[in-house]
């Protein structure tokens, strides 16, 4: 058997099947992309926040865009090769093909990376700040560490926990672990506080079944959560028995009734079944002693002042620390949303500003923001002077972007270090600048200050991931597909290059096509690009 | 396709062609984007440089579509495939936006 | 064999697969034969099918008898500890029915029917009608099966998981789905987000599916077996294709986009300022719409709904004409009214959505559009319908089932009509109205078109025929039971009762004085008078279970046991899957496939029988030239 029209085209359709395929394949992807690309419009029309427009550095896009055009080009020529039957040629330009793959790799991944290190936090009067987390300052003056002696860089609640109270059905092994062993370091044991007592068999003697002193372990736990589920299993199966007893009796008794009419005097008699039952343990309670400190993402804790619950509804028992967000270099003031509510309520920008929590608190932000303004005043001047007025004759026909008048970027607070603190930085940091992001060591604590910022202050915290705002989740999700076709056509290239000799020795008809069809695909994944570079880098 | 071997060389250079003017239109679109003497319509990013931007890059898509993926001289079922989905990829995206913009809430409830 | 299937199987089997033996694993579980792919489906479509008939028993209970334990023969299947976790003294709860109310949509429509439909019969049948080898890509077809049973298994596992399985409706509508199963720490494991990864894994399925179904169609057609020479389920199989080829990709770009959402903590569609019992307000960015992930789910919700019919329509619209012995009345208008039909699928779509507050101007265009796409059903329903007219009807198993098809499916589309009208939609939206509606069009009518071309087809995958004596006792309280269990829900529907009432309207009776069902609570009232039907549809529904038990006995002891077929082609029919052997093996045809006419030629005047078959070379050699002269489709 011989599936035929894979080497030689069908007559009247001119085509062979992988071609065929390949176009269908393109097609759906085609409608892959239409998904995203309207989820892209469909937010951004939709967004009740200010989009962060042209926020993207631009040089790495662009070296990406000329990287993935070339590989396209190279891969045109790589069939051609082989057309001409030329394999070294082939050979040489499908190399470049996948080199440049790798490449275009390397600069997202870097660009990503940058991403995922870049902190940003959103007040609860909607001011935005950007930075790096930095250590926390303790009242020594010391850095904090975590129980591997590494600084502590990420956004964590804090709390000292002197008693802890798990779920027995819902504990989470890997997060009692991590207590463990925060405790272990802590010099600190977390042990029982009362006798496990219990009913395990019908009609049974209480048991004990762990005592109070023992020291906590997942062992202990999974030894009480299975006879919680052992208990629970045999009560809701006395239980389920008994109503059908009851419902059965109950119609007996009203043969003309319907089970609404009867629902409500149906009831299991707890009396008579309660002897038989077994003890059902919810909650185990441990004492922390010395009392511990514990860090939690805000994600994982409801704090409150005196107790708080994870997520797995353990409840810890003792007083949350102040953790505030250290931004150990703070990159941008961004009062854009802030505005955009101010505006909303018919308050001014000016005074809406003024009062921002961050204004009110930080010399270095209202300094800046007056340097701001003065440049302001100086940029729409020139644009005014470049564009002229409107007939009015009053307003300017060109004004400065709302992302302008009330931003502060790190570039910005670059111009800044360099105009009044007389930072100097070399051509080849700016460089570095333009793909790492900020340059805190060039530039220093003066253009990139502390900041400290209450936890009560914040109302979302995020890295730069889809996580900040539904740009970056929209960015990341279409780059990171982007980049997964890329790698995907980098394999199947690749494999073309490596495993080819043999095919194209033995058909070499057959082996241009299948490059041909990886080809199309590589182009696709190229037009793709030509897309998404001027929407998420430019627009 | 392009069988012979003159045509297929006279190819190459058409292709060369079009890689020449896929990086002279990126070189284009960054320029429109951050050189302010070239930002067409207001100040910074609007409407006009939207679609500007997107004149572009659909004219680069084009130009790879038409050239680099043979769509220039391609079987007739391949057009009906590829385009009817770009079809759709239009007609999703319009009737969305068109759903976001008109909301009735902002018609009856707002106003 | 008849004379002319025998004459081409003169030369039998030259260049197939006798010479060495095929070891099992590669001819039953790792198969790259269309036709065992097929039936993988097939089998594993119909027990997913099964398993999706007891989660709705179990929620059929709950509707009738919410006070009630659920009785020893439903629950047995559970584990004492699995009863403890998500029942209540043995009732149902509102979340165990919400989780067995998602999964029961959800297996129904993507592990069940399309399976059942496009997977089991679309590789099975249409190879073979079209003179094909097999499929274009027959490793791409056995991937396709494996990837659609891991995303099967990866959504069924769920149900055995601390979260359990999906609640959030088989529409999985966030911001509900995006942060369901939030207490769960690792959300990988959260059964919402193995719905997300399942449906990753069947969406891709299908696609490799279409993809090669499509190609299959385009280049693997025999000599002679023009576009107008197709038969009509080859048509409906291409036009699945295109639908599954572009309307899923858009739910997979929301499934990805939601399971960023849930693992990510984006928010694609979490509005600003969510506020959810379990989380306060969230932590979440906000910003996002939940209304566009309604737009993306239907956007292929209602091309899937063609996705499931079509292939029910094409069993039907195959069985009519060789149990009516005459041709299909309308082909061609039926094939064209198809492609609109397909095309029209994919710009409908909001009339799911009225009520989530989208301008006029858009309800408009979809209102209009909605009901133009009517045009095209009733005429492909019509011609079925008219086919019947004048023709001799022998009603064999599967034509029984075809002739049910047509007015079942009828009562469904017809009460799908007012749906599409905004104004009705307010009354009507997610009350019983709308659940009678589709479960018309899925049960009674798709379920019959595939339970017909089981019986169909049958005697050429195994030899033998299905029982008819068991088969009528399949029929006939299948036929009944369902319009018990469905007509009182475009009854209740029309009272008011919502979908997703776990207690089937219990909680909204004024229990104090209902029982004269004139209280002051007129809701109560209605709710009243119309809650016993609950009983009734649920005693239809336990019946009906007890008629798919002749079925089962019927697929499994006639495979062994059936009466044997005495000929290749046992309903006398036209289309080329009758000119195999039987049951044909790799490679299908043993002798060089040409087609010369169309594929439902029934009692032809010019010829001695009342059928044709497409691949017999006529005897004239006038028309054989003339047939010469139109084939270019050989190399």
């Amino acid at each position: 058997m011989e599936i035929p029209y894979i080497v030689n085209a069908r007559k009247d359709t001119g085509l062979i099947n992988s071609k065929i395929a390949i176009w269908l394949f393109l097609a759906s992807e085609v409608m892959l992309f239409a998904g995203f690309f309207s989820a892209y419009v469909y937010l951004r029309m939709g967004a009740d926040y200010p989009w962060p427009e042209r926020t993207l550095p631009v040089l790495p896009g662009l070296i990406n865009t000329f990287i993935l055009i070339a590989s396209s080009v190279t891969v045109v020529f790589a069939w051609v090769a082989l057309k001409l039957g030329n394999w070294r040629q082939f050979q040489i330009y499908m190399g470049i093909t996948v080199a440049c793959a790798a490449i275009f790799m390397v600069f997202k991944g870097i660009e990503y990376n940058v991403k995922f290190h870049h902190q940003a936090a959103r007040l609860h009067d909607y001011t935005v700040v950007e930075g790096h987390l930095g250590y926390q300052k303790d009242d020594k003056e010391e850095y904090v560490l975590d129980r591997n002696g590494k600084k502590i860089e990420e956004n964590r609640i804090r709390v000292v926990a002197e008693k802890l109270t798990f779920s027995v059905k819902r504990f989470h092994a890997p997060w009692v672990n991590e207590m463990l062993s925060e405790a272990e370091h802590a010099k600190s044991s977390i042990r029982l506080i009362a006798d496990i007592k219990a009913i395990i068999s019908e009609g049974g003697e209480e048991e004990t079944i762990a005592k109070a002193g023992e020291v906590l372990s997942i062992e202990l736990l999974e030894k009480i959560k299975q006879v919680q589920l052992d208990a629970l299993a045999h009560n809701s199966a006395l239980r389920t028995d008994a109503l059908r007893m009851e419902w059965k009796e109950a119609k007996l008794a009203n043969p003309s009734k319907r089970g609404w009419q009867l629902s409500s005097d149906v009831n299991i008699d707890m009396a008579a079944l309660s002897p038989r039952l077994l003890t059902e343990i919810s909650t185990v309670e441990f004492t922390v002693d010395p009392p511990t400190r514990l860090l939690f993402k805000p994600r994982d804790i409801k704090e409150g002042a005196a107790s708080s619950t994870l997520r797995d509804a353990t409840v810890i028992t003792g007083a949350m620390e102040a953790s505030p967000m250290v931004f150990h270099n703070l990159d941008a003031i961004d009062f854009q949303w802030l505005v955009m509510k101010a505006k909303e309520k018919g308050i001014s920008p000016e005074s809406a500003i003024a009062n921002s929590w961050l204004m009110k608190n930080s010399k270095f932000v209202r300094e800046a923001w007056t340097w701001h303004i003065a440049r302001n005043e100086n940029r729409q001047a020139q644009l005014t002077k470049g564009y002229g007025l409107k007939e009015d004759g009053k307003t300017p026909k060109r004004t400065l972007t709302h992302k302008e008048l009330y931003r502060l970027g790190w570039k910005d607070l670059g111009e800044m270090g360099v105009e009044m603190q007389q930072v100097k930085i070399g051509g080849l940091d700016k460089i570095k600048e333009e793909f790492m992001g900020p340059n805190y060591k060039a530039r220093g604590d003066k253009t990139f200050p502390h900041l400290s910022v209450p936890r009560e202050e914040i109302r979302h915290a995020a890295k730069f991931t889809p996580a900040w705002n539904t740009y970056y989740a929209i960015y990341f999700t279409i780059t990171g597909l982007h980049g997964l076709h890329v790698v995907g056509g980098a394999l199947v290239l690749l494999y073309y290059l490596v495993l080819g000799r043999k095919m194209f020795l033995s058909n070499p008809e057959w082996f241009a096509n299948r490059v041909e069809v990886g080809g199309l695909f590589w182009h696709f994944v190229d037009l793709v690009w030509i897309f998404a570079f001027p929407i998420f880098y430019l627009m | 396709m392009a069988d012979s071997i003159e045509a297929i060389q006279k190819a190459k250079k058409t292709y060369l062609l079009v890689f020449g003017a896929l990086l002279v239109g990126t070189v284009l679109t960054v320029l429109v984007a951050t050189v302010p003497a070239l930002d067409v319509g207001g100040h910074g990013f609007d409407i006009y440089d939207a679609i500007l931007g997107l004149v572009i890059a659909t004219t680069k898509s084009t130009l790879v579509a038409a050239i680099f993926m043979h769509l220039n001289h391609e079987k007739k079922l391949i057009y009906w495939v590829f385009f009817g989905a770009i079809f759709f990829f239009f007609t999703m995206g319009a009737l969305f936006a068109l759903s976001e913009s008109s909301p009735i809430y902002d018609t009856f409830f707002y106003k | 064999m008849s004379a002319h299937a025998a004459a081409p199987s003169g030369h039998d089997h030259s260049h197939d697969d006798h010479h060495h033996e095929i070891p099992f694993w590669k001819k039953y579980i790792f198969s790259t034969d269309h036709k065992m792919i097929g039936m993988q489906y097939g089998i594993t479509a119909m027990l997913f099918l099964a398993f999706g008939f007891y989660l709705m028993m179990v929620m059929r209970w709950s509707i009738a008898y919410p006070h009630q334990a659920l009785p020893e023969w439903m629950s047995w299947i559970f584990t004492d500890s699995w009863k403890a976790r998500w029942l209540q003294d043995g009732k149902v709860t509102g979340e165990t029915y919400n989780m067995f109310g998602a999964m029961h949509g959800t297996i129904m429509v993507f592990l069940g029917i399309v399976p059942l439909g496009f997977g089991a019969f679309g590789n099975y049948v249409t190879p073979l009608q079209i003179g094909a080898v097999d499929m274009a890509f027959p490793k791409l077809n056995m991937v396709s099966y494996w990837v659609y049973l891991a995303g099967g298994l990866i959504m069924c596992a769920s149900f055995f998981m601390e979260s359990g399985a999906a609640k959030s409706g088989w529409t999985n509508y966030s911001p509900l789905a995006g942060f369901a199963d939030g207490q769960i720490v690792n959300q990988w494991l959260a059964g919402q987000t193995q719905w997300l990864l399942g449906l990753i894994c069947l969406i891709t399925s299908s696609l490799l599916g279409s993809v090669n179904f499509i190609t299959t169609i385009i280049n693997l057609r025999a000599r002679g077996m023009t576009w107008m020479r197709l038969p009509f389920f080859v048509w409906a199989m291409l036009v699945t294709g295109f639908l599954l080829l572009l309307a899923f990709p858009p739910l997979e770009a929301a499934g990805i986009m939601q399971l960023m959402d849930r693992v990510g903590h984006s928010s694609f569609f979490m509005p600003s300022g969510l506020f959810t019992k379990s989380e306060g307000l969230a932590d979440l960015s906000g910003g996002g719409s939940p209304l566009l992930f309604q737009h993306l789910f239907w956007f292929l919700g209602h091309p899937e709904v063609y996705v499931l019919l079509l292939p029910a329509i094409a069993c039907v619209a195959e069985i009519i004409p060789v149990n009516t012995r005459k041709p299909l009345w309308g082909y061609k208008s039926m094939v064209y009214s198809l492609l609109i039909l397909g095309f029209l699928s994919f710009i409908v779509w909001a009339h799911h959505m009225y009520m989530t507050g989208m301008g006029a101007a858009v309800s408009t265009f979809f209102q209009t559009t909605t009901v133009l796409i009517s045009i095209p059903s009733v005429i492909i329903i019509t011609a079925l319908l008219i086919s019947l007219w004048g023709g001799s009807i022998r009603f064999t198993p599967p034509m029984l089932w075809a002739c049910a098809f047509i007015p079942m499916f009828g009562i469904g589309g017809l009460t799908g009509l007012p749906l599409a009208f905004n104004l009705v939609g307010l009354h009507l939206h997610d009350t019983y109205y709308v659940i009678g509606h589709f479960h018309y069009v899925v049960a009674p009518g798709i379920l019959f078109g595939l339970f017909a071309g089981v019986y169909h087809w049958y005697p050429k995958i195994t030899g033998r025929y299905m029982s008819g004596f068991l088969s009528h006792v399949h029929f006939w309280p299948s036929l009944v039971c369902m319009n018990i269990i469905f007509f009182p829900m475009l009854t209740q529907g029309m009272a008011g009762f919502h979908r997703r009432w776990y207690n089937g309207g219990d909680a909204y009776l004024d229990k104090a004085t209902a029982a004269t069902a004139d209280g002051a609570n007129v809701f109560a009232n209605t709710v009243a008078q119309n809650i016993d039907l609950n009983i009734v549809m649920s005693y239809g529904a336990w019946i009906l279970a007890v008629a798919q038990i002749p079925f089962i006995i019927n697929l499994f002891l006639a495979w062994k046991f059936g009466k044997k077929v005495s000929s290749d082609n046992p309903w006398d029919a036209t289309t080329l899957e009758w000119a195999t052997p039987t049951p044909p093996g790799h490679g299908n045809f043993t002798f060089d496939v040409a087609v010369y006419r169309g594929p439902y030629e029934y009692s032809r005047p010019d010829c001695d029988k009342d059928y044709y078959p497409q691949w017999e070379a006529p005897k004239n050699k006038t028309q054989a030239s003339a047939y010469e002269s139109t084939d270019k489709g050989h190399h």
